[in-house]
């Protein structure tokens, strides 16, 4: 039946459109928009971080207020993968984010991963008002920090 | 540029030794700080903030009760006096001229600005961070942490100022004033009309108590 098949490919082309809609809107950002969000994500997780530092110098820390952090950096430890998607390197405007990023992935997994392992413990001795365990695993984090932008973050400029 | 002593010139003592000390450990503890913000070394970093906050803290307190070479009252000259100077016309007095006095307060202010930045300063990743940065949020240490870094441009071009004037003064006229800044003596033609008055021991004392103590205060307030 004719009737039926144009409308079989009519639904057909319109569930087509809608796709490529859905995948447009995802796809929707610029690369220079991704980065400002990737820039984001990291000073939030920067302020997480000095909220940490700052909270354990005090003799008896506001716990609720560690674990708050401790949370913003434990999700951000997991998330941060996301946060590179391809084309969002130096070749599409101002980051510190180096192309090794992208041409070591499993250099760079490794990296992320000493993150994700590390930023539970934070959370965990947080959540057992443990301080000196607070410090020893934020010392243990700014490690993984570091080994991370030793090979994919370029050098502040001065 | 040594200058042999004839009968017509007088060596004085102008410098007394807390303020060559003072000098020299500022030039160190600026290139040491310099070094250790370069490669990352953040914990000698903040030491070589807090030595240099106890410095300045003893070289304010000897601009008012030290020796009179060292004192802001001697040597800040108005605008009138500073012309004159620049035309030639000298002061008589010993120490610091009218024009090297407004290097030697704006170079002193601008590196107790550059410390107290550095006090409140956060790294990008909010890890490292200078002692009074508990009081500000993560977006104000920030901005604590460009200021310290924009304005040690500016003192790294006014120690070249500083350097390049003492140059002069060694090169062109003659006159040896970093000797006399290492053993604190200087020759003159006569004996100035104004000698130098040393403050004493318990001055210096009280001094060095001070400086501690502002140094200790800020630390422990972080």
């Amino acid at each position: 039946m004719p009737g039926s098949f144009y409308s079989r490919l009519g639904s057909t082309v319109v569930a087509a459109a809608l796709l490529a809609a859905a995948v447009h809107a995802a796809d929707a950002l610029t690369p220079v928009q991704l980065q400002k969000v990737r820039h984001d994500h990291y000073h939030e997780l920067g302020d997480a971080f000095k909220s940490v530092r700052d909270l354990t110098k005090a003799d008896s820390p506001d716990f609720a207020a560690l674990i708050a952090s401790a949370e913003v950096i434990d999700k951000a430890s997991v998330n941060q993968g996301q946060w590179f998607p391809q084309g969002t390197g130096p070749e599409a405007g101002k980051t510190r984010a180096l192309p090794e990023v992208w041409s070591k992935p499993d250099e760079f997994l490794a990296a992320q991963k000493m993150f994700s392992d590390r930023a539970p413990k934070l959370l965990e001795a947080a959540k057992a008002k443990d301080l000196p365990g607070v410090q020893a695993a934020f010392k243990e984090l700014g490690g993984a920090c570091k080994n991370c932008h030793d090979t994919f973050r370029s050098p502040e400029e001065h | 540029m040594p200058e042999s002593p004839t009968p017509d010139s007088v060596r004085v003592r102008v410098w007394d030794l807390p303020i060559r000390l003072f000098h020299w450990l500022m030039v160190a503890l600026v290139g040491v700080a310099w070094w250790t913000a370069e490669t990352g070394r953040l914990d000698w970093h903040r030491y070589c903030g807090y030595a240099l906050l106890g410095l300045v803290s003893f070289r304010i307190y000897w601009g008012f009760a030290g020796s009179s070479t060292a004192r802001f009252a001697q040597f800040l000259k108005g605008p009138r006096v500073i012309l004159q100077y620049i035309k030639g016309q000298r002061t008589g007095t010993p120490g610091h001229n009218p024009l090297g006095a407004l290097s030697v307060v704006v170079l002193l202010a601008l590196l107790l600005a550059q410390i107290v930045f550095g006090l409140f300063a956060v790294d990008v990743d909010g890890i490292e961070s200078g002692p009074l940065s508990i009081y500000v949020s993560f977006d104000g240490g920030r901005f604590a942490a460009e200021l310290h870094e924009e304005l040690f441009d500016v003192l790294l071009w006014l120690i070249g100022l500083h350097v390049v004037a003492i140059a002069y003064y060694v090169l062109i006229r003659k006159e040896d004033l970093i000797g006399a800044m290492l053993h604190g003596k200087r020759s003159f033609p006569r004996l100035p009309q104004q000698p130098v008055r040393f403050a004493s021991a318990a001055r210096l004392l009280v001094g060095v108590v001070l400086a501690a103590l502002v140094t200790w205060l800020v630390i422990r307030a972080g």
